[in-house]
């Protein structure tokens, strides 16, 4: 056989059956005929190959559409008239039995509505669930960051490496001078930038407002190459500290708000925390923020600030985010041991602070979704194991039809048919519907998209606001249809592929039966075992939840009212200006009607601002610099425990006199009294700490230990210093009101304003809302947990209940006989219970094994629970077994009651 | 109603003489100067349908021995193809005429 000729042979391949049959053999001829004309003309081989493939491509495909459509229409036709179409030529092609076997499952549906309709939701909520959360997991985890060269984008942090460092904070903030060190000595870097947010005060403006922005070294613009779309960016050189360039760049979304995209905005001028700034860009936007998780990272701010314009004394010592772009020849590996070199001269630099100190990279991706990964992967699992639940429910209920059948294929095969015909047509089915609840699941998918994000999104798991069904989320789910139609249809069609002939016709045609039952059990055993794991890991959630509730705070967050605000620096100059004003505004909002008593904290705890400071104890010898124990610094006003109801242990608060001239106070916490002064009595003794300047404070009281960031986290140390001493300009006022916290809301502000009318403030909230926020992941995991342990349990007792009901139902001849020769209904409806709970109990145990197994993989998301903590896997495992007694219940009853009359006149 | 033109090609190579496929596909490059290359997988499409729709039929005769190449398939016009292959040839004679009353013709 020529080349050509081989070619023409796998070319006309391509053609549908039906085509090959009628002209196959001359076509392949002509092809080879031409091939061999043009190669006779001088043609390269390439060419008249290339030309033939064209041909076939574009006519076999024509061919394809065709012969589909007229299949179609044969169908159509067939059902107009009842019988079908007298075409001649017309053969038993694949097309032509897929087409009956659709038929077929089409028909069984339409009679039997029930079943379809059960089958096809409950596999349709699977799929949708899976879609949802896949695409979810698919948005936040999977997705690159949404810039250039994201993979190359890392954070730069710095890690306390010595014995005393702080527990729960690991990852600390960039010194700008550390910054500038890593900056000139790294060789792993194309650039590296600091950035950090900040509320900043708009003035000048009818209403003062406050802005988000961003103070940034120039760098940062090139480590995400952002561009401008009106005016320039400002340059590295333009915001290190020392130069005063009086520059900002807005976002976007502000120069369409303030300046309606006009381009006078650049070169416009915006007072920004007191100080003038010159606009001299606009920011082009990079994406839509609202389908990013967390739109706080780099981007999303309203103005861009350079970092020398960051309120401090001092840049150097300022903290900041940082982050980096790796060169493209450098890995995460030669980029942390740059790091390492570079860390241990910062050290021998900077004794003071960088001693115990390292400096380390995460990949930019990690830093802001890595938290967020178990809790996804635990719902993307939960979701996965219901789906597995509802396609084995299907499964058995395809099986049971398809035993029904046997009898009635094995006639057929011992007459001739083909035995694979019945395995067909449950393939066929099992396909059908996976489609058709596939379609539907998509849709159910995308609604649950919408309800999902329309929650409150929940800290700690940071869900865009819109999601896309995008193309990796379209293949996932019908990779998902190819396993659903493949669990659904593989267990029936193996167990019928090869019907025992003899057996099945020698059991005749009663309904005696017992083909299929120890599949029917393996399959609903599966199910109450994937559902006691879903059901103990919920438990466990639930558990963790309540725990977290329970954790005492050691404050009481109801009624209270909070909000924050800061002073611009240009306009309070001197500590005594800063206390003065806070002074004069405790008094008015203490005046203001429903407020028991107000105080201002530096940190309003589960608000997310926090600080931290060394200390030393006086009189002793001081450890090596840099190695000085850690604490949790808070800088209150008088009066900031009573209204946060914080217990003051022993001593005395802070009063009005504790203010800039007297000497300087301190009262601690129990757990830092502990550990400075263990066995001792802390009043009266002194601390230094480097934030609180040299001269040592004197203790004068102890309070309760407080949570201050979540619920969860381990007793800190806590150092309490008074507001009129140390004043800043940052501050937020915590009130205890007598009636709901936010009535008092503009009171309050009329108060503030009535001091300095140009002072906005922001983040009016209650305090329990703080609270009940930062519990948010624990909540929406065990509630999402929760429905989808649900619905498990609800799938596996319907599960139990059809596997009992039909054995029973293919014993009733068996059963009628005992009955009639004298059994008891009792021991008979013992008997089906037995046999549930045998299967209840085989598969309770495998379940409580998965659920340990998965519980260490769940053990990152928990808290004040153990994994295997025995009394949820107990009740977890009682849950099931009343679910599936309750669902043999009726099946037992059912053939206690059996009239052996009629049981025997069945036949 | 119309023929497409590679059916009308089809019926006309077969008016004279059975053929087999390829050599339709010569007898049109002919018959048009070779201004019309139509490939096999066309060809035989055109041709499927019309086996299907009785125009055309597989011939069991064979020409003499010495032209013969076993292998081949051999397609003759049937009466109800001539039926149609007349009818158009009467249609395109209709527009002609037309086109001849508005001098659209450069040929006599």
């Amino acid at each position: 056989m020529t080349p050509d000729r081989r070619l023409a042979w796998w070319l006309v391949w391509a053609y549908p059956p039906r085509f090959r049959r009628d002209v196959g053999l001359g076509l392949v001829d002509a092809l080879e005929d031409r091939m061999r004309a043009r190669r006779a003309a001088g043609a390269p081989a390439a060419i008249i190959w290339l030309r033939a493939s064209v041909d076939t491509l574009r006519n076999a495909s024509a061919e394809w559409i065709d012969c589909t459509r007229d299949a179609v229409k044969g169908v159509r036709d067939n059902d107009r008239r009842g019988r079908p179409s007298g075409h001649p030529n017309r053969g038993r092609t694949m097309i032509d039995k897929l087409r009956q076997d659709i038929k077929y499952a089409i028909r069984t549906w339409t009679r039997r509505p029930a079943f379809a309709l059960v089958a096809i939701l409950t596999l349709a909520i699977g799929i949708g669930a899976n879609t949802a959360m896949f695409s979810v997991v698919n948005a936040v985890l999977l997705r690159p960051l949404p810039y250039a060269h994201a993979d190359r984008l890392v954070t730069i942090w710095g890690l306390a490496t010595g014995p005393q460092a702080l527990s729960g904070n690991p990852h600390m903030l960039v010194a700008y001078q550390e910054y500038r060190e890593i900056a000139r000595q790294s060789s792993s870097f194309d650039a590296v930038a600091m950035w950090f947010s900040q509320s900043v005060n708009l003035t000048g403006v009818s209403e003062p407002q406050r802005l988000i922005g961003s103070f940034v070294t120039g760098s940062f613009f090139d480590v995400l190459n952002l561009r401008a779309e009106r005016g320039r960016l400002f340059a590295e050189a333009d915001s290190a500290p020392g130069t005063v360039k009086p520059y900002v760049v807005i976002s976007h979304d502000l120069w369409q708000q303030r300046f309606e995209g006009k381009d006078a905005a650049v070169g416009a001028t915006m007072t920004l925390n007191g100080v003038p700034l010159t606009i001299v860009g606009v920011l082009a936007p990079v994406f839509d923020v609202r389908t990013v998780p967390s739109e706080g990272w780099f981007v999303g701010y309203d103005v861009y600030i350079p970092a020398a314009q960051f309120p401090a004394r001092n840049l150097d010592t300022v903290s900041m985010l940082s982050v980096g772009r790796l060169k493209e020849s450098a890995t995460m590996a030669t980029a942390q041991a740059d790091l390492e070199v570079i860390a241990r001269r910062l050290q021998t630099l900077f004794p003071q602070t960088n001693t115990n100190r390292t400096i380390i990279a995460e990949s930019a991706h990690e830093s802001i979704i890595g938290q967020s990964r178990t809790a996804l992967f635990l719902l993307l699992g939960a979701v996965g194991a219901v789906l597995l639940i509802a396609c084995l429910n299907v499964s058995n209920l395809l099986l049971a039809r398809a035993i029904d059948r046997q009898r009635e294929i094995a006639l057929r095969a011992a007459l001739g048919a083909s035995r694979l015909a019945v395995t067909r047509q449950l393939i066929v089915e099992a396909g059908l519907l996976a489609v058709v609840s596939t379609t539907a699941g998509l849709l159910i998918g995308r609604w649950a998209l919408d309800a999902l994000t329309m929650l409150p999104r929940p800290q700690g798991v940071p869900i865009p606001q819109q999601i896309a069904l995008d193309t990796t989320v379209l293949l996932f789910t019908i990779g998902t249809a190819i396993v659903v139609a493949l669990v659904c249809g593989l267990a029936p069609a193996v167990r019928t592929s090869r019907p025992d002939l003899s057996r099945v016709l020698q059991a005749g045609f009663r309904r005696g039966s017992a083909t299929g039952s120890r599949t029917r059990d393996i399959l609903a055993a599966v199910e109450v075992a994937l559902s006691v794991t879903l059901v103990a890991i919920c438990g466990l959630l639930v558990q963790s939840l309540l725990a977290v509730q329970r954790a005492p705070l050691g404050f009481d967050p109801s009624n209270v009212f909070t909000l924050e605000f800061r002073l611009p620096q240009a306009k309070y100059r001197t500590p005594e200006e800063i206390a003065r004003f806070f002074q004069q505004a405790i008094e008015r909002v203490r005046a203001v009607p429903g407020v028991q008593s107000a105080a201002l904290v530096r940190a309003v705890p589960f608000s997310g601002n926090w600080g931290n400071t060394r200390y030393t104890v006086e009189g002793r010898t001081p450890p090596a610099k840099g190695s000085e124990p850690q604490t949790r610094y808070h800088i209150v006003t008088p009066d900031a425990f009573r209204t946060l109801r914080i217990p003051l242990l022993r001593g005395r608060d802070f009063t009005d006199r504790d203010d800039l001239s007297a000497r300087h106070v301190a009262i601690v916490n129990e757990t830092l009294a502990r550990t400075a002064f263990p066995g001792e009595d802390a009043i009266g003794r002194h601390l230094t700490s480097p934030d609180a300047g040299p001269e040592p404070l004197t203790i004068i009281g102890i309070v309760g230990d407080t949570k201050h960031l979540s619920s969860t986290e381990p007793p800190q140390p806590q150092l309490y210093v008074p507001h009129y001493q140390f004043p800043l300009i940052f501050a937020s006022l915590v009130a205890r009101t007598s009636g709901p916290p936010m009535n008092v809301s503009n009171d309050v502000r009329r108060a503030i304003w009535s001091v300095d009318k140009d002072q906005p403030m922001w983040k009016m909230r209650p305090l329990d809302e703080l609270v009940a926020a930062s519990q948010g992941q624990p909540l929406f995991l065990a509630t999402l947990l929760a429905v989808f342990a649900g619905i498990a349990l609800l799938l596996a007792g319907v599960g139990i209940y059809g596997v009992m009901s039909y054995a029973v139902a293919q014993r009733t001849h068996e059963i009628g006989i005992r009955l009639a020769l004298g059994a008891s209904g009792q021991r008979v409806l013992g008997e089906v219970v037995a046999r549930a709970a045998r299967l209840t109990g085989i598969a309770m145990f495998t379940g409580l094994v998965l659920a340990v197994a998965a519980g260490r993989f769940v053990a990152a998301v928990l808290f004040g629970v153990r994994p295997s903590d025995p009394s949820t896997l107990a009740g977890a495992a009682a849950l099931l077994a009343i679910v599936s007694l309750a669902a043999c219940y009726l099946p037992a009853r059912r053939a206690s009651r059996v009239d052996p009359v009629v049981a025997l006149a069945e036949e | 109603m119309a023929l497409r033109p590679i059916e009308f090609h089809i019926l006309l190579a077969l008016a004279a003489d059975e053929r087999h496929g390829y050599s339709i596909l010569q007898e049109v490059a002919e018959l048009t100067d070779g201004d019309l290359t139509i490939e096999p997988g066309t060809l035989y499409r055109a041709l499927h349908r019309m086996l299907k729709d009785g125009w055309v039929v597989e011939s069991a005769r064979r020409p003499a021995a010495d032209l013969d190449d076993e292998r081949r398939r051999y397609y003759r016009l049937t009466p109800l193809g001539r039926r149609v292959a007349t009818a158009e040839a009467d249609r395109l004679w209709r527009l002609l005429a037309v086109a001849r009353q508005h001098r659209l013709l450069t040929r006599a």
